[in-house]
Parts: structure tokens; sequence; C-alpha cells
């Protein structure tokens, strides 16, 4: 699914399934090169039945390509385009089905999944990143102090395995093993996790799709996302997405935004 | 030792004779020219000029790296003030630097200029409370570029910061210069301050609508929203029981940044639900009973 296709010069729209969300691409040609146009197409409320998707992809009524609802770049003579997982732009704040309380001191290990974008990219660059899902926001932390994100939902897997096939069959979950620690001295409890996707790759492990080891750390003075190390990567794994933002980098923005609390300049 | 410095000067004597001679040549001593341009007063042009040069390059130096740091590490508004106030006391070291440097008595021009400076003080009181005034608001930090902010009525995008004003640039885009002076007197509300914002709903239905089949509806639509965040939930208050319908109030939030997409979007599909559902809007009437003779 994530991988380089050829532009479809002759064949119409062709439409990538990807999970629920169908990503449909095609061309304009024109003299001095041609206009790739894209655009995501989210299943209406409630869920589809697997049998009927088929169908459903040859029944779906597309606009013309002069509408707004595409999005057009220009690619030249370019040959192919690749579709590739991406992270959203803003933080994902994932919210978990089931709620649990971690007593102080305690560490807890398991798995969450987030939602991926499918970028379209041409030569290596991106023209467009589509969510998978209808994209919801909403609010990490308080309205004064907090951050605005993408809204997600998933189950906190409390185990030492991703238990993909049993539980996750989506192609648009990327796993998330997490370490989830309480550094304070009172118990907490653990409703939602911000993930920010911009330092974290995307593994390709078989059909499924996993990131580093990422580490909450929960104080009296609020949640710390970080990489937990970068242990080995599980065999078979091949990189479908490197990290926008180096280590380095945000550790030296986090630094100065702390100097400037500190010092209030 | 002193007879190595005196053979130094006996030598150098005869070349600075030679430059003053050529000088007398092109202005004779006896016409005004030749009595201006002596050869101290050459040297001192040339001292000033070379001070000039020095002392500008240098501030130019300090305000170019100044406001290259303070781009990255302050907000527009305090780097803004911060370089200008630097700017103007590197002038004001390149003025002395000069005056210097053409031997004019400065403890004389200083004494001169304490009172030029009460004068001017009083000429300029109201630049003086202006750039104060920005200071005072720096040290606040209660908007930065980009914020849109609501003064005494007026709201706009802050456009420029300035040492004695602001400039806002309004959604019909025109530029209004605000005075510090009058940020600091006047109410001012920083719309974009804060990541979310609630839009407040205030809905008046009719007496016969299911209160509760209206509060569903509304959080329906909310939750199919896209402009609406999921995080804080959104409020819903039966306010009064008004004259002529019953008073709702439903509050929702939104990202700041999307507070007006969010307005429209949230308003157009409440009037739709609404309308689909049957519960009808009030407006003001009259009851009028007959009374039968």
């Amino acid at each position: 699914m994530w991988e380089p296709y050829d532009v479809p010069r002759s064949e119409g729209t062709r439409i990538h399934r990807i999970g629920d969300a169908l990503v449909c691409i095609a061309v304009e040609m024109t003299g001095a090169g041609d206009l790739l146009a894209a655009m995501p197409v989210y299943p209406e409320a409630g869920t589809q039945k697997k049998s009927l998707r088929k169908k459903a992809d040859h029944a779906i009524a597309l606009p013309p390509l002069e509408d707004g609802a595409w999005s057009r770049f220009f690619i030249g003579k370019a040959e192919s385009y690749e579709l590739s997982p991406g992270y959203p732009p803003l933080p994902a704040c994932v919210s978990l089905k089931e709620t649990f309380s971690l007593p102080p001191g305690a560490t807890l290990d398991g798995w969450i999944f987030s939602r991926v974008e499918a970028r379209v990219l041409v030569a290596g660059n991106e023209l467009a990143s589509f969510p998978l899902v209808k994209p919801y926001k909403t609010l990490y932390g308080t309205p004064d102090a907090g951050v605005v994100c993408r809204h997600d939902e998933a189950q906190f897997l409390a185990s030492n395995e991703p238990m993909f096939d049993s539980l996750v069959t989506d192609p648009g979950l990327v796993a998330h093993p997490v370490r989830l620690k309480n550094a304070s001295s009172e118990p907490v409890r653990v409703t939602e996790l911000c993930i920010y996707g911009e330092q974290l790759s995307i593994f390709g492990v078989g059909t499924n799709m996993q990131s580093e080891r990422l580490l909450f750390i929960f104080s009296s003075s609020g949640v710390r996302m970080s990489l937990d190390g970068q242990g080995p990567l599980p065999s078979g794994a091949t990189v479908l997405a490197k990290p926008k933002v180096s280590g380095e980098e945000r550790f030296i923005v986090r630094s100065f935004e702390l100097f400037k609390a500190i010092t209030r300049l | 030792m002193m007879g190595e410095e005196g053979a130094a000067i006996a030598e150098a004597a005869p070349v600075a004779t030679e430059a003053a001679s050529r000088l007398r040549e092109f202005f004779p001593s006896t016409g005004p020219l030749g009595r201006l341009f002596t050869m101290d007063t050459a040297i001192i042009v040339v001292r000033v000029l070379i001070t000039l040069v020095l002392s500008l390059v240098f501030v130019g130096l300090v305000v170019t790296i100044l406001r290259k740091v303070s781009k990255k590490r302050m907000d527009a508004r305090t780097g803004g003030l911060f370089v200008k106030v630097v700017q103007y006391l590197g002038l004001a070291f390149v003025a002395f630097a000069v005056l210097d440097a053409a031997n004019v008595n400065l403890s004389a021009l200083l004494g001169a200029a304490g009172i030029v400076g009460i004068a001017i003080g009083f000429a300029a009181q109201t630049s003086v409370s202006n750039f104060i005034s920005g200071i005072f608001i720096v040290s606040e930090k209660t908007f930065t570029q980009g914020d849109v902010l609501s003064v005494d009525g007026t709201s706009g995008i802050v456009y420029s910061i300035d040492a004695f004003s602001i400039k806002l640039r309004t959604f019909d885009n025109q530029l209004i210069r605000i005075p510090n002076e009058t940020l600091i007197k006047t109410k001012m509300a920083n719309i974009t301050r804060f990541p979310a914002r609630r839009l407040n709903i205030d809905i008046l239905v009719t007496y016969d609508s299911d209160i509760e089949r209206t509060r569903d509806v509304l959080l329906e639509v909310a939750a199919k929203n896209q402009d609406v965040l999921r995080n804080p939930e959104p409020v819903f208050m039966v306010k009064e029981y008004g004259d002529n319908g019953i008073e709702l109030f439903f509050g929702v939030w939104c990202a700041s940044d999307e507070w007006f997409q969010g307005n429209n979007s949230m308003k157009i599909d409440i009037k739709k639900r609404l309308d689909a559902e049957g519960i009808q809007f009030a407006y003001p009437t009259v009851t009028v009973y007959s009374k039968k003779a």
C-alpha cells in the first residue's frame, strides 16, 4: 500500500483504499506538463460491511476535476507518485477508551495506537497529506495553557506484544510501545496521552506499522513525552517515515522555553 | 631615551612642514579659507571623519547582531523596543564621540543639554509617556505581533509594534495606530492569547419546545462539527423563562484561530437541525385574550 505507483494518465481516477478512507488520484494532462489531482473520501456515519466495500468503491460518485474538493498540483512529466504514511501536523491526543489509575511510583508498559495520514509524494516532495478519518480536534490541557491536538481514540493494551492481528486490523493505525511512569506522590488517572508525531519514525513491520518506544512521565508539574531509548528494530522492519524534528533540535527548543519561563525573558 | 625621541621628532618635522606648505598653496594664510583650513583643522576633520565612520560601523554592527538575536530569542514587541533603545543610545554615543574628536568642550555642552533636555521634555511629554508606557506594556507581556486585539471598540490583528505606538490591521483592512499610552489607560482584550476560545450561542425557543430534545440536538450538532473541539466539552444551560420564549445558552470550544469559521458553521448547522427537528425559534409575540361581554 505504501509504495510508488505509476501516474494514471490513461485510466481515469485511481482509488486507493486505506482502512475506511479512500484516496483518489487523477491526472489532468496539459501541454506543458501534467496536473495531479488528489482527494480523500471518508465513509458516511456508521460502519460499512466489508463485503460491500468493493462495490462501494465502484459506485462512488466523484466530483469533476475542476471542483474545489480536489487538490491539484503541477507535476510536470513525472512518471510516478508515492503514497507514504505520516503523522498529522498537529500532536495527536489519544483518548483512552478505558481509563485507569496509576499509583505513585508505578511504571506500566503497554501499547496504544494512533492514526496516520496518507501523504502523496512526487519525486520525494510532499504534495498533500490526508487524514484517514474525518479529522476532529481537541484541546489537551487547560484552556489557558493547553495544546490544540488532533482527536484520536484508542484502547490501552497493557501487554508486551501489540497483538496486531487479534485487535487491530486497520492499516491506517500505527502502534506505539509506551511506558507510563508516575513520578508524582499522588495517584494519576490516565485518560489521554498526547503524542508529538514530529519526533517519531514509522517502521513497517509486516503489514503493520510501529513507532519508537515512548516514555510518559507524570509528575506534579504535568506530563512529559520523550523517546524511551532507541532499542533494536523488530526483525524485518523497514523505515516508512523519518522524524521531522530531531531529538536534539527538540531538546534545544525545550531548554530555551524552560530558560525563558524561569527568567521570564 | 630622550635623545632618541628628539631624533624621531626632528626626522618627522620636515615631512609635516612640507604638508603644511602644500596646504598653504591651496589656501593662502591671508585668505578666509586659509585661516579656516589650517593643518590642525585638517587633522581634526580627519579625526572626526574616522571617529564617525568607526563609531557608526560599531553601532550598526551591534544593532544588527541584537536584531538577529532578538528575532530568535524575544517576541517581536520586546525585541523591537530593545533594539530601538540600543539604537538611540548608540546614536548618542556616536554624537558624543564625534564631538569629543572635534575637541568640543562636552562639559559645557552637557550643561546646556540639561536645560535643553528639560525644555524638550516638556514639549515631548506625550512621546515620552508613550515610550514609557511601551516599556510597561512590554513587561506585562499581554500581546505580541499577530495577536487579535480589541481596544476601545476597535478590533484587529497586531500589525507592528513600535516604540511609541502599535498598529492594528482591522478586518476590513484599515491600519489603525494606537498610542501606547492609550493601551495602558483603556481596557484591552487579547482575543487570541489562549489556544482555545468558547463560542457562546444564545438560543430562544418557543415554550412548546422539548428542552431535553433541544439539548440533545445541540450536543449532536456540536459532536459532528469539525470546527468544534471535543475537549473541553460543550456547555448547555437553560438561562431563563423569558417574555417571548425559553432562553437557552449553548457554549462550544473552538481553536482560537478557527473561532470565526466555527461561529458560522455552528450557527448554520444549528438552524438546519432545529428546523429539521421542528424546534421553533421564538420571536416577540403578544397574546391577546378577548373578554366576552
